[in-house]
């Protein structure tokens, strides 16, 4: 009987609060192998447009040689509300991680845009999908064979011109997907703001009007 | 004169020198440069504000040869830049050494206008420790901030203007304007300060109808002092614009000028209109509401400058403050814009020190309400949007009470000290 393929088991989780998150992925391979060491693991991530990550940051973390990420996308706009962005395509560079045998873990921090404002409930789902994970090994690995999907290329390595084949692998996630909520604005009270936030500058505004022609000196 | 419980009357018997007083001040901002450098260095957050490292990068650009704005994010002036290039050949502490360095051209300025108003050499020094031994600045400068350099050169507009030299305030106030947009309010008090007074003649025209009044006032307005200072100020603004459109294209209007002229962030700050701007950003209400958030600013404005343009710092004071207050964003950095002024309108505002105080802590405590629920909307994800606008209303209400009681208790000078430029 042919052996069963060992199992990759895939990680997503989402650290701290707020509108500054941190992604944490931790992959497992399914079997102790030496010649994993050899192998390098990218994780091609689609971050959805209701996040975003600042590619300034990443820059400076790979100094301070915290993460090594880089973004494919150009032309966006860290400003933009949700409804105004796109997706946008991340490459993380994962590392062995030094607590587990055979597992690699990435770490990518991701901010929350700002989202439409909605009529019921006070906040809205952003949902993370599971990434692409590619494999790349200096020697041929038979077990790479059962785990390999399809092929793919990127970059060899973080900032590197060269292109080189990478396998992508197929995994079992831990959960389906990770979903985040965002706060928004209710539209419900849309005319209550407006009305009471354009009588109170009215108001504020006159009296300065007031006091100005009152303790003043006006002349035309 | 000014009685005892006036704030001014405590501070000469503070102080020392005014060298002396400059020299700690430089010495504090020079300690904090460095200890920024570690902080850097050490902890996680960083001390240097994230525009700084925006203008760096920017540096590196110009010195490859290339546009500033392929930066993301750089909304400024090329200018700004070119006079970081030695952040990138030097060492990159030249521009903080730059900024603090305008931060004490600043409080040099305030001290030698408070000179030419009439103060003593020891009490002018004593309304210029609020900006020199002020932590605000201090840590706006040796952060990375470049607000100090469009202060130093307001300041030195103003006192040019005082100094009857026209052209060169004009020149120095276009230089402001094309850094930030702001002073470009300052046209119509600078102006109406800059016209002669009107004489027997003019004043009975003033029973005439207002067609006739316009009329005579546009009339007034073609002084000599009033044409050099449009001429060159205008001249010195679009030859800096039509200079850095011919080298770097449409990128640099669109990133230098229309973005702070149509900028709607919706993200929280501690504007009034913010949360009604962003529920209503893709509405149809959103284009009206601007203009009806707009309309509050540009009518006190007017009536400012027809009112106080007889002392220049108080009115531009009043219009930045005002500016600020009702602006569409606002976020701290903004506040130096005005504080660069008060030590000129200190001396005038006969108001007594525990009020002076009470008001100061007001304006604390207002941005502490808004800071608080800010905190949890961001860093802890709560919703606290309805929390924020609150907060935003009862600061705009705290700014405007501080600026009442300004208005109220500020004495003018007699008008036999004024000065005629025609």
């Amino acid at each position: 009987m042919r052996p069963t393929c060992p199992e990759i088991i895939l990680r997503q989780e989402v650290l701290k609060d707020g509108f500054h998150r941190d992604l944490l992925i931790k992959v497992k391979f399914g079997e102790i192998m030496e010649d994993l060491q050899t192998c390098r693991l990218l994780i091609k991530h689609s971050i959805p447009a209701g996040l975003f990550v600042d590619p300034y940051e990443l820059a400076s973390l790979q100094e301070k040689n915290i993460t090594e990420a880089e973004m494919v996308s150009e032309n966006f706009n860290i400003e933009a509300p949700s409804y105004l962005s796109e997706e946008s395509e991340v490459l993380i560079y994962a590392r062995q991680d030094a607590r587990c045998v055979d597992c690699f873990q990435a770490f990518l921090p991701v901010h929350y845009r700002y989202h439409r404002p909605h009529s019921e409930g006070a906040e809205t789902l952003i949902v993370v999908r599971n990434p692409d994970l590619l494999m790349s090994c200096d020697r041929e690995l038979p077990v790479l064979r059962s785990w390999a999907q399809s092929e793919a290329a990127a970059p060899c390595a973080l900032r590197s011109k060269d292109i080189c084949q990478w396998s992508s692998l197929k995994y079992r996630p831990i959960h389906k997907n990770v979903t985040l909520q965002v706060p928004v604005g209710l539209s419900i009270h849309t005319s209550l703001v407006c009305s009471v936030t354009l009588l109170v500058t009215i108001l504020c505004s006159s009296l300065i009007l007031v006091a100005v022609f009152k303790y003043g000196n006006f002349s035309l | 004169m000014s009685s005892s419980s006036h704030w001014g009357a405590r501070f000469p018997s503070l102080l020392v020198r005014p060298a002396g007083v400059f020299a700690v001040a430089f010495l504090a901002r020079v300690v904090l440069v460095f200890y920024g450098v570690l902080q850097d260095r050490t902890l996680h957050v960083r001390y240097t504000d994230i525009d700084y490292q925006v203008f760096t990068d920017a540096a590196r650009f110009v010195t490859q040869g290339c546009s500033p704005y392929l930066r993301a994010t750089y909304r400024y002036t090329p200018l700004l830049a070119w006079l970081l290039t030695p952040n990138v050949c030097l060492s990159e502490l030249f521009g903080k050494f730059l900024f603090v360095s305008c931060d004490l051209l600043t409080a040099f300025l305030l001290y030698r206008l408070l000179l030419l108003k009439g103060l003593g050499q020891r009490q002018a020094c004593g309304y210029c420790v609020f900006w020199l031994l002020n932590p605000l600045p201090m840590a706006v400068s040796s952060r990375g901030n470049a607000d100090s350099v469009v202060a130093s050169l307001v300041l030195m507009a103003l006192y040019l203007i005082e100094k009857r030299l026209i052209a060169c305030a004009a020149v120095f106030y276009g230089f402001a304007v094309h850094m930030k947009m702001y002073p470009v309010t300052y046209v119509l008090p600078i102006a109406l300060h800059l016209l002669p007074e009107r004489d027997d003649d003019q004043r009975r025209q003033s029973r005439l109808f207002l067609q006739a009044r316009l009329y005579a006032f546009l009339k007034r307005l073609c002084s000599r002092a009033v044409l050099i200072f449009v001429a060159v100020a205008g001249f010195t603004f679009f030859a800096l614009s039509l200079g850095f459109y011919v080298k770097y294209g449409w990128g640099f209007v669109e990133h230098t000028y229309l973005y702070h002229l149509t900028r709607r962030d919706i993200r929280h700050n501690f504007s009034p209109y913010f949360y009604m701007l962003y529920l209503t950003a893709e509405s149809k209400w959103s284009f009206p509401l601007g203009i009806a958030a707009f309309l509050p600013q540009f009518i006190l404005l007017l009536a400012v400058s027809f009112t106080y343009y007889r002392d220049l710092a108080f009115c531009c004071f009043l219009h930045t403050s005002i500016f600020v207050t009702f602006n569409k964003v606002c976020t701290s950095q903004y506040f130096l814009w005005y504080l660069c002024l008060l030590p000129l309108v200190m001396p005038l505002v006969r108001m007594s020190w525990k009020r002076a105080v009470v008001l100061l802590v007001l304006w604390f405590i207002g941005q502490a309400l808004w800071l608080a629920p800010a905190y949890l909307l961001e860093f802890q994800g709560k919703n606290t949007f309805l929390f924020i606008w609150l907060a935003s209303l009862v600061f705009l209400f705290i700014n405007c009470s501080i600026l009442i009681q300004i208005i109220s208790h500020y004495k003018e000078e007699p008008p036999a000290k004024r000065i005629k430029y025609d």
